[in-house]
């Protein structure tokens, strides 16, 4: 059941054997330890390698800086194709910028410049989970200019902003800071009335696509797959982040002059770039796509998927 | 699912058809089928009709596998459903999230027959998808504002007294495609990010004492090791309440949707502050102001202004059966039954009404009753065929009245995407069939 309780006799003498060894070391410094004196002390040095979050205030902060400048460039190539070129969002991935005005809206939008806080949340999101499908791959420097960039998309700094420790003070705060409440819940008074509890009942909404609309809506890739079922599902749920929207230059499956030069080099070549990873004009396609559970027989199916949807 | 190996399948076919062959030719037709059915559901959908309401095998009739050895044990070493359950599984609404990386999938609650939600079943939420972490090389951090910085390994972890509860795990998003109006069509995914586990661990309040929490110390930042290192920030009297370092769930070890080999489980508070692949806990003096604590999770109201950290979800129920996927068949009696729950504590009541919430008359709560746990209920009704609004309403043990949509609506608008807990209406029509709707 539980695999790392699992161990070998062997393992098992050796591992109290260390304990032994352990407990005597420690026991020198018995009133520095917890109660059950379990686990390791961490390390200044091994603290810093995790210990990645930003504060509104600032701490947290990487030494570093960036300038809307770089960031235009490191944005157009790692992050307007999920997010557009000027923060309006691709599809249903995230919209970054515009939306001023719009909270009060029957359809707010809620962006960076519109509704967001803190600066720090968008540099901390940067580099914890950015670029989607290569996330925390950002240096310091980097973070700092996409961070920058995107605050310039929100009409917040000039375009010759540089962000650093120095100028952080200057945006910290953004323009919706202000208008976050605590809550106050419980909000609504009802009561238990069990009877003529209101006069007349009315159905005023029900949905408006039919359970056979949903489901035909659901299944358009999988007919699309004619066949190939599997290489769709692999597809939809490994291939599709990057090659949907041509994140990291991922060519899409509607781009069909690129993949006809590709289609060219064969089925078999291309399932092998796809396996071990490949170096294109436009980017570059790690193995299986990043997803190395997948297993070789997954990924020749998914590609077997593509080439007829590109076709 | 698992399908037998081949060794193991051909051997099985043989003694099948080796029974079979004792039968007259129908009926050989009709077992071989059932038989390949056993083997794997590919075969009994290849097979075409199913035995389901067949009075073929009824009394005085004696069915095959009456006549027949059944399959030995182990021939599933870690057991499946029936193949007949087949369409019992997580399904997700594509058009909902912009990939299956950054998603979720919902719970089948229509067939959800207990409090306990089967492991396999339990809705899952991804921000960058579902790591597959070896717990040899899996570690949990604990530092800021504490007197012994330590990691921890699992083998440390699982060495502190433990202990187990029953809690529901909802996404605060649950129902949030309703806010506007009726829009799903199945109560799976009109409720389905909704399930409950027994889940088993070491109390957070335990690990916050090894280290020693320093004074000023009010918040803790937990931290996934997931590809989007997911992050909440949570108060300390939370922490040192019921929050649970969860390793294992319902009885065995967490599965991976739900973080193996460790996430953090805040009973009764929104799913997403249930850090999975839990890496790390910062404690420190204020909050962190996480992506998931200020761009999502917030819930925004008619005056502009965004309510933070909402954390508990409200007292909420859904009626199960009759539901979308559970119509009735004809007039007659019929026992209707639900799901209530609430994060402030237990289920005290929950009414029915059948006439859209004009009136109500008090259910029966059936089975446990655990604090912040999904909580049973069902009333006998007897259908005279004639079209109906079935409502069901949750009280809980602080007194709180689960609001209609006029209600909620008249306080939040219809904006706020999340803690969506207003009273469900099913329409129920003459024949049976169940739709979603809202009303007056």
């Amino acid at each position: 059941m539980f695999r790392f309780l699992k161990m070998s006799k062997l393992k098992t003498l050796t591992l109290m054997l260390l304990l032994v060894a352990v407990f005597a070391t420690t026991a020198v410094n018995a009133k520095a330890a917890g109660h059950y004196g379990y686990g390791k002390a961490a390390s200044v040095e091994e603290i810093a390698g995790w210990d990645i979050d930003i504060r509104p205030d600032g701490r947290g902060l990487p030494v570093g800086s960036g300038s809307v400048e770089d960031g235009e460039i490191l944005y157009e190539d790692q992050c307007a194709s999920c997010h557009g070129s000027f923060g309006e969002g691709v599809g249903r991935y995230p919209v970054l910028a515009g939306g001023e005005g719009t909270l009060t809206e029957e359809r707010p939008e809620k962006t960076v410049g519109s509704f967001w806080a803190h600066t720090s949340t968008l540099f901390d999101y940067i580099r914890r989970a950015m670029p989607f499908p290569q996330p925390a791959s950002l240096s310091d420097d980097e973070t700092y200019a996409i961070t920058a960039y995107v605050l310039y998309l929100n009409d917040l700094v000039e375009d010759d902003f540089v962000l650093s420790l120095d100028t952080w003070e200057e945006v910290a705060k953004l323009p919706n800071n202000s208008n976050f409440v605590p809550d106050p819940r419980p909000d609504t008074q009802a009561v238990r009335c069990m009877k003529d509890c209101k006069k007349e009942v009315k159905i005023v909404s029900e949905p408006t696509m039919t359970a056979e609309e949903v489901a035909a809506a659901d299944d358009t890739i999988l007919k699309a797959a004619a066949g190939n079922e599997k290489g769709a599902s692999v597809y939809n749920g490994a291939c599709a982040v990057c090659h949907n929207s041509g994140v990291a230059g991922a060519p899409t499956l509607d781009d069909k002059a690129t993949w006809k030069a590709r289609l060219a080099l064969g089925e078999a070549t291309l399932i092998k770039h796809a396996i071990e990873g490949f170096q294109g004009d436009t980017g570059m396609m790690p193995p299986k796509g990043g997803r190395m559970d997948l297993s070789d027989e997954d990924v020749a199916v998914a590609v077997k998927f593509m080439l007829a949807e590109a076709e | 699912m698992r399908q037998p190996k081949v060794e193991e399948t051909d051997r099985l076919l043989t003694e099948i058809a080796k029974s079979g062959d004792q039968l007259p030719a129908v009926e050989r037709r009709q077992f071989l089928k059932s038989g390949l059915s056993m083997l794997g559901g590919a075969a009994l959908a290849a097979g075409g009709t199913a035995l389901a309401g067949s009075a073929k095998y009824a009394p005085p009739n004696v069915p095959p596998w009456t006549k027949s050895l059944g399959a030995p044990v182990i021939a599933d070493p870690y057991g499946q459903p029936s193949p007949f359950e087949k369409d019992v599984v997580r399904r997700n609404v594509p058009w909902l999230t912009a990939d299956r990386i950054a998603s979720i999938s919902f719970t089948p609650l229509a067939d959800i027959k207990g409090i306990i939600t089967p492991s396999g079943l339990v809705f899952e939420r991804y921000h960058a998808g579902r790591p597959e972490i070896d717990p040899d090389e899996h570690h949990l951090m604990i530092h800021g504002m504490v007197e012994r910085p330590i990691i921890l390994s699992m083998d440390d972890l699982m060495r502190f007294p433990s202990t187990s509860m029953i809690r529901f795990l909802e996404c605060p998003a649950n129902g949030g495609m309703e806010w506007r109006g009726a829009q799903m069509t199945k109560l799976q995914f009109t409720h389905g990010m909704l399930s409950c586990c027994e889940w088993t661990g070491v109390l957070l309040s335990t690990i916050l004492a090894e280290v020693g929490v320093k004074k000023g110390a009010n918040w803790i930042l937990a931290e996934g090791a997931d590809g989007s290192l997911m992050s909440r920030s949570i108060p300390m009297e939370k922490a040192l309440d019921d929050a649970l370092v969860v390793f294992a769930q319902n009885g065995e070890a967490l599965r991976r949707e739900q973080g193996y080999p460790i996430r953090l489980i805040n009973p009764g508070w929104e799913g997403n502050t249930c850090i999975k692949w839990l890496r790390r806990l910062e404690i420190g003096d204020s909050p962190y102001y996480q992506r998931e604590e200020t761009s999502k999770y917030t819930d925004l109201m008619p005056d502009g202004k965004a309510r933070e950290f909402t954390f508990v979800q409200e007292a909420n129920s859904v009626v199960t059966t009759p539901s979308p996927e559970n119509p009735l068949k004809g007039k007659g009696k019929y026992w209707l039954e639900g799901l209530a729950w609430s994060g402030r504590g237990k289920v005290k009541a929950v009414d029915v009404s059948f006439d859209g919430g004009i009136n109500w008359r008090p259910a029966r709560l059936t089975g446990m009753i655990e604090p912040r746990a999904l909580t049973r209920f069902g009333v006998e009704w007897d259908w005279d065929g004639s079209p109906a609004l079935i409502q069901s309403r949750c009280i809980d043990e602080t007194g709180y009245v689960q609001p209609t949509y006029t209600q909620l609506r008249a306080v939040r608008g219809s904006s706020s995407i999340y803690h969506k807990n207003a009273i469900h209406t099913w329409r129920l029509h003459p024949d049976g069939s169940v739709t979603n709707v809202q009303v007056s």
